[in-house]
């Protein structure tokens, strides 16, 4: 399930340069450039940090945002919702992560499957 | 005579002349006055600094109430995520707060806005932030109200006209994008205020401003905020240890000490195992976080604490800002609630007197020892999948961050618990080193019941300092707002669903009810103007847990809006 193509490199480091940029006053940044300094992260750990708080069971079930597995959403619809966000339901992650790290993470998306047992 | 009186003007003049009267009586809130806590008002977030949630006034009462009926409304409008606030109330006029920390000040009678203030705020920075744009409330002192907002800052508004008297910013928002939900505390010319905190990868702060200036006068980190308890964050994880402060605490003169609850380290979730001191993503005991500290109130200079879950691995925070202050057999105490579902009793240095459990399903300890506040057989994890049994309680707490109410006339402690559990994958997440924008959990999870059970949510009515139980009310979803006991023998409920309760305070027993149209998740107050009583309740649902609600429970929550709301303000017909 874990294969490398889900993995964003360093997207901690992302998040960082992210807000440093946003400290500069350029809070409507271009993609931020990953740097080393918090090491490889994948999405699995991106939903367990981030993500999962709102979309639960790792987006496997409904919680406080809608379920993800099986979502009816096209590609585009996931990747602008998660870039641009909705006011007061979801966080723009714009700035955050880069529209090829949003892509990964709607692979992720379309992967998910029912935990086994 | 009605007709005459209406074409002569004479009741214009005489309400003008009852304004003009009564704010010429109106005092300044000081300390001596909150400390006082007048029947008339409510004037702060928890009613006084005994935070017992409670008002003197009978003229509403267990005969009469159900000639309760609802006297006027306020829509305050973009209530994003609900109305989630105290109201407080001072000389006959309602002061509360709405999404975006917009701010009221209304005719207490009538609900005549009086002024309103809408600061400018950084909506670019606000899309970005997950708990926001909520506001809980605003603190009162000096003729000024204090209210925090979601970018960083805090505002002094002048009590009668709403003007901005000074705008300072304390945190660096963009940061960690996180900012002040919960309401200020005024005390003795300083005005303190908690950060956001909890999953964010920063040291949470907690804020002392000069009432009068502006200007910050101390500031005390919840994470490793002295050198002892630096030592309690191995591998430099105090760096992005989480902590804050969120909900405000209260003041006791005696000491001129501030108690405050603390917010969860970050991740929330750890993969440890049992050898959580040494391993892990935060090896060590993580101080200041889950922990009740007190501190000087002039200085910010630690005093006492103590950490009521050593490396919390659970969430269970100590966030909620509930403090009872009991004078009970000669000792002075302070009842302050877990969101474990654990209750602690302390002295007024916070050392442990007693520990009793208001919730049934708790499993991430065993037991906590009443006499030494200790855990008992703690469930420490490993990375991998928590789910036989699930763990208890949910993320949503056994107590969530509204307060219970004391009557000081029963005796007795009227307070909400919530029965449910979670299942979990913890992560064995790479170390964040360096503090950065958005959440670190540490794990997926998902709501589940208790084992062999359903979920439920219950209102118990119990002796603050024993844990012994007089009387139960259950729901059959955990109710989340607020609740308010009166001398009229009365404790008044708002739910879930929408419905506003009022029972008996001595037996329980349902006198009255009224629908509030959308569910509750904030504040409820009485308070007095013209001579006349009133029942004051925010509703409107959406958020880090309501949010919950739909998917889970379906039923009314399916249609139940998440970004509306209303002040609804109740008296006798």
């Amino acid at each position: 399930m874990k294969s490398q193509s889900n993995k964003i490199t360093a997207l901690r480091s992302a998040l960082l340069g992210a807000s440093l940029l946003c400290l500069t006053g350029l809070v409507q940044a271009q993609p931020a450039t990953p740097a080393p300094e918090n090491g490889t992260f994948d999405v699995e750990q991106l939903f367990a940090g981030t993500c999962g708080f709102c979309h639960s069971d790792g987006g496997r079930a409904a919680g406080k945002g809608p379920q993800l597995m099986n979502s009816p959403r096209d590609d585009d619809f996931l990747h602008n919702r998660i870039k641009h966000g909705k006011q007061g339901a979801m966080p723009a992650f714009d700035g955050a992560l880069t529209d090829a790290q949003i892509d990964q993470i709607v692979k992720y998306i379309r992967a998910l499957k029912p935990r086994e047992g | 005579m009605k007709r005459r009186w209406r074409k002569s003007g004479l009741p214009l003049v005489a309400i003008g002349a009852t304004l003009i009267v009564s704010s010429a009586l109106a005092q300044s809130v000081d300390t001596a006055r909150i400390e006082a806590a007048g029947q008339n008002d409510w004037l702060t977030y928890h009613g006084s600094y005994k935070s017992y949630h409670y008002s003197p006034l009978a003229q509403i009462n267990a005969s009469n109430v159900g000639n309760l009926g609802v006297a006027w409304i306020h829509i305050p409008g973009r209530s994003t995520r609900g109305l989630q606030s105290m109201p407080l109330a001072a000389d006959g006029v309602l002061y509360y707060t709405g999404s975006y920390s917009r701010v009221f000040a209304l005719n207490g009678a009538t609900g005549e806005v009086i002024w309103s203030y809408f600061p400018e705020l950084d909506e670019a920075l606000i899309a970005r932030q997950t708990h926001s744009p909520y506001n809980r409330g605003l603190a009162l002192g000096e003729g000024k109200a204090f209210v925090g907002t979601m970018d960083g800052r805090l505002i002094a508004l002048d009590m009668k006209s709403g003007k901005v008297l000074w705008d300072t910013k304390l945190i660096d928002s963009q940061k960690l994008t996180v900012g002040f939900t919960g309401a200020p505390l005024y005390a003795k010319g300083t005005v303190i205020i908690g950060s956001q905190g909890g999953e964010w990868p920063g040291r949470g702060p907690i804020f002392a401003v000069d009432a009068a200036t502006g200007k910050k006068k101390w500031e005390f980190l919840t994470v490793a905020g002295t050198d002892e308890a630096m030592k309690s964050w191995g591998n430099d994880s105090w760096r992005t240890g989480g902590g804050g402060g969120w909900m405000p605490g209260t003041y006791d003169s005696e000491t001129n000490t501030i108690l405050w609850g603390t917010a969860n380290p970050a991740p929330l979730y750890d993969w440890s195992g049992a050898d959580y001191k040494t391993q892990g993503a935060r090896p060590g005991d993580n101080l200041y976080t889950t922990s009740v500290i007190g501190l000087d109130l002039d200085t910010g200079k630690l005093k006492f604490y103590h950490q009521e879950l050593p490396h919390d691995a659970w969430d269970f925070d100590s966030a909620v800002g509930e403090f009872l202050m009991l004078d009970r057999d000669g000792q002075k105490l302070v009842v302050h609630p877990n969101k474990s579902g654990f209750i602690f009793v302390y002295d007024r240095n916070l050392a442990v007197k007693n520990v009793w459990r208001l919730v049934e399903n708790i499993n991430f300890v065993k037991d906590i020892d009443p006499k030494t506040g200790a855990l008992i057989g703690r469930r420490d994890f490993s990375a991998g999948k928590v789910t036989e049994p699930p763990l208890c309680p949910f993320i949503g707490g056994g107590v969530s961050w509204n307060s219970g109410s004391y009557s000081p006339k029963t005796g007795l402690y009227y307070k909400i618990g919530q029965e449910w559990c979670m299942t979990l994958d913890i992560q064995k997440t790479t170390p964040v080193t360096t503090p950065q924008v958005q959440l670190n959990i540490g794990a997926d999870f998902k709501m589940a019941p208790p084992p062999g059970g359903e979920i439920y949510g219950h209102l118990d009515a119990r002796d603050p300092v024993t844990g012994a139980k007089k009387w139960e009310v259950r729901y059959p979803e955990p109710p989340l707002g607020s609740v308010l006991s009166t001398a009229g023998n009365l404790v008044f409920v708002p739910d879930s669903r929408g419905t506003l309760h009022a029972y008996d305070a001595e037996t329980g027993g349902e006198l009255w009810n009224h629908s509030d149209g959308t569910g509750h998740q904030g504040g409820i107050i009485s308070y007095s103007a013209g001579g006349k009583q009133y029942i004051a309740v925010v509703a409107g649902f959406g958020g880090m847990l309501s949010d919950e609600y739909a998917p889970n429970f379906g039923g009314v929550y399916k249609s139940m809006p998440r970004d509306d709301g209303a002040l609804i303000v109740y008296s006798l017909k």
